[in-house]
């Protein structure tokens, strides 16, 4: 009897999984051929804790959307700290045995470039299923191969992404927002961030957080003056602890959800406001509460006439004609390529070149297996990649860090010649910026171009008119040179542009005579983490 | 209870489910009874706790003169070095000590903690015994 039930168990996962293959070789938001939505009046497999947990399918797409999003921007903020990798030679992996594969300098930016992208692209809902392992592979690569990035937020990545493999994340046939989704996945992903809560409490059961001494030498942001103004930091830290037990409990439990969603939206925007440095932790987990918003409450909102009419334009804009989807596609990769061009990271046109067989592979693919790819939505999901690179770029000072930090190891690491590098890439994509003149300046005086070394101290002295540093450097150089008289103009310039610098007026007085010479005090660099 | 356990492990998806929780609640737990080294927190859902706030002072000596480590290994490094982690630490005394064969790398650390006393690693040289 049992074997019988094996058996037919067996048969059914059998025809899911051709039906799945299907519905996935013609892929994308809304497919011709459809992986039928499974009825809920399907016996559901024990255990039901496990199988037969389902969600709407409204709550699965904004679960996706979000998720994906923060991920896809968390991958190119990452960027900055590429630098980092591969450093003076120097790796140890999270896993003994894996330092000789850890990702290099351009390696790692490639991978957080590619990871952002491929984000994207789920987020979008385009072939899921082959492009979430992908991005799991490669962000699993970046983590284990390097202890450099070892905060917890990476792990939870790992494991997320890990458990997203298993989330069918792409349109059932004919679903619906209010369609029921069965997903295994999703309570793994629930269990997973009561575990995480579970022991984050228990690391707090120690005296040193319970009287409030932890946190109170943590917490920097407006949440420290609102908790030294109100209960105090002792009853903080308490009351973090039970909201860490609370929310272990409640997180994964449909019907204690009510409590999960205020409590955890609550916990995690103070964490936001405690200006703690984790990057964008705090805004993923926020994004996990969307799996515990009532799903009623999310199919209301995806029903209204703005979404409704939003989700029959996506279905409606199918291109059948091959002629026209293949010129859609290749308007899309001609404009992610462009797009590409003003991106300031390194390598970002030709990985945009490369990232340009996506699109096409996945309409070749879903023509040649005689499916219909919503071609709109896939070139839209292939710009819209490309373009959060470009946005990211333009509106953070992450491609900035990444050449300053680079010319900054290098030039500590006594690597001169790559430091001139980083800082000349520094000063072409932001010649604003001082501090790549500044940090060229310094080396270039040092060797055989000393002209073009004063051009660029003489630069930062003008885009940084209250930092006495350049002048400094300049009036240095004219020591060494023996030319006293022109390197005291430069000192008295150090000292009035910045009274207060320790080295400005020690040179002055030195090379006037009033002082002996003593070792220079270290100069604020501006170029490490 | 054994049954929905028979039948979680009778597919592939529910021993997968299995594994992949049973490692999460054990995980964290070799933290507590096997780590030697806890500033390691790795693994164990340590967020912001008491020890993420230990701050270590690194100390190398090759053959007695101090070395510069700032010349030798990336800020982030010394900075995961200033939080105490043996595994990296032990690293850089073995990258030392290839770099500078026949010198005695000697590599200590200073652990200041806001649950306990003071404590010192280390202090030998690190290319005869390469573990703190």
């Amino acid at each position: 009897m049992a074997k019988q039930g094996n058996r037919s168990n067996a048969e059914s996962r059998q025809a899911r999984r051709a039906e799945a293959r299907k519905a996935e070789r013609s892929g994308g938001e809304a497919p011709a051929a459809r992986v039928p939505a499974k009825p809920t009046s399907e016996p559901i497999p024990e255990p039901k804790f496990w199988f037969g947990f389902e969600v709407s399918w409204a709550k699965l797409v904004l679960a996706r959307f979000v998720i994906f999003t923060v991920l896809a921007i968390d991958s190119v903020l990452q960027i900055s700290h590429a630098p980092r990798y591969g450093a003076g030679g120097f790796n140890v992996a999270q896993v003994p045995g894996l330092d000789a594969i850890g990702p290099g300098r351009l390696g790692f930016e490639v991978g957080q470039l590619v990871c952002a992208y491929v984000f994207i692209l789920v987020a979008f809902g385009v072939a899921t299923r082959f492009l979430i392992p992908i991005g799991a592979a490669i962000y699993g690569w970046l983590y284990f191969g390097s202890q450099l990035d070892s905060y917890q937020h990476h792990y939870l990545v790992v494991l997320v992404l890990l458990i997203a493999c298993f989330i069918p994340w792409q349109r059932p046939d004919g679903a619906e927002p209010a369609t029921r989704i069965r997903t295994w996945g999703v309570r793994l992903l629930l269990v997973q961030l009561g575990i995480l809560y579970v022991w984050a409490a228990i690391s707090k059961m120690s005296p040193a957080w319970l009287d409030g001494r932890t946190i109170t030498g943590q917490i920097t942001g407006p949440l420290r003056s609102v908790i030294e103004d109100s209960v105090g930091f002792k009853t903080a830290a308490r009351f973090a602890l039970l909201t860490e037990l609370v929310l272990a409990v409640v997180v994964w439990m449909r019907p204690a959800w009510f409590i999960a969603l205020p409590v955890g939206l609550a916990f995690h925007v103070g964490i936001l406001a405690s200006g703690l440095e984790i990057g964008l932790f705090a805004y993923l987990m926020l994004a996990f509460y969307v799996f515990v918003i009532p799903d009623r409450a999310l199919v209301w909102l995806a029903t209204r006439a703005p979404l409704r009419g939003a989700r029959w334009a996506i279905r409606a804009a199918r291109i059948s004609n091959p002629v026209a989807a293949a010129s859609a596609v290749l308007l899309a990769v001609t404009l992610g390529v462009l797009l590409a061009r003003f991106t300031r990271f390194e390598s970002a046109f030709e990985i945009a070149i490369v990232l340009s067989v996506v699109p096409i592979t996945l309409l070749i693919g879903s023509r040649l297996r005689g499916g219909t790819f919503v071609v709109p939505w896939l070139a839209l999901a292939h710009v819209v990649a490309i373009a959060l690179w470009l946005v990211l770029d333009r509106t953070t000072t992450t491609a900035i860090d990444y050449y300053r930090f680079w010319g900054g190891n290098a030039r500590r690491l006594g690597e001169p010649a790559v430091a001139e590098a980083a800082y000349r890439r520094l000063t072409e994509i932001a010649p604003n910026e001082p501090n790549g003149h500044f940090q060229l300046g310094r080396i270039l005086i040092d060797g055989p171009d000393e002209d073009a070394g004063l051009r660029e101290l003489r630069e930062a002295q003008r885009l940084e008119p209250r930092r006495a540093r350049a002048w400094i450097a300049e009036a240095q150089w004219l020591a060494r040179k023996g030319r006293t008289a022109e390197a005291i103009e430069k000192a008295q310039e150090a000292v009035l542009s910045e009274p207060t610098h320790p080295s400005a007026r020690e040179l002055l007085d030195t090379l006037s005579g009033k002082k002996s010479a003593s070792p220079a005090a270290p100069a604020r660099d501006d170029d490490g983490e | 209870m054994t049954t929905g356990i028979k039948a979680l492990l009778s597919t592939w998806q529910g021993r997968f489910i299995a594994v992949f929780v049973l490692v999460q609640l054990l995980l964290p737990l070799h933290y507590y009874l096997a780590r030697k080294d806890h500033h390691d927190e790795r693994f164990a859902w340590r967020m912001f706790s008491p020890m993420r706030m230990a701050r270590c002072a690194t100390t190398v000596a090759i053959d007695d003169k101090p070395a510069n480590l700032g010349g030798e290994f990336h800020e982030a490094w010394l900075e995961i070095a200033s939080r105490g982690r043996f595994s990296v630490l032990e690293a850089m005394g073995a990258r030392l000590c290839t770099k500078y064969p026949k010198s005695k790398v000697r590599l200590s650390i200073q652990c200041t903690y806001l649950d306990r006393e003071p404590q010192t690693f280390g202090g030998y040289d690190m290319c005869t015994v390469p573990y703190l």
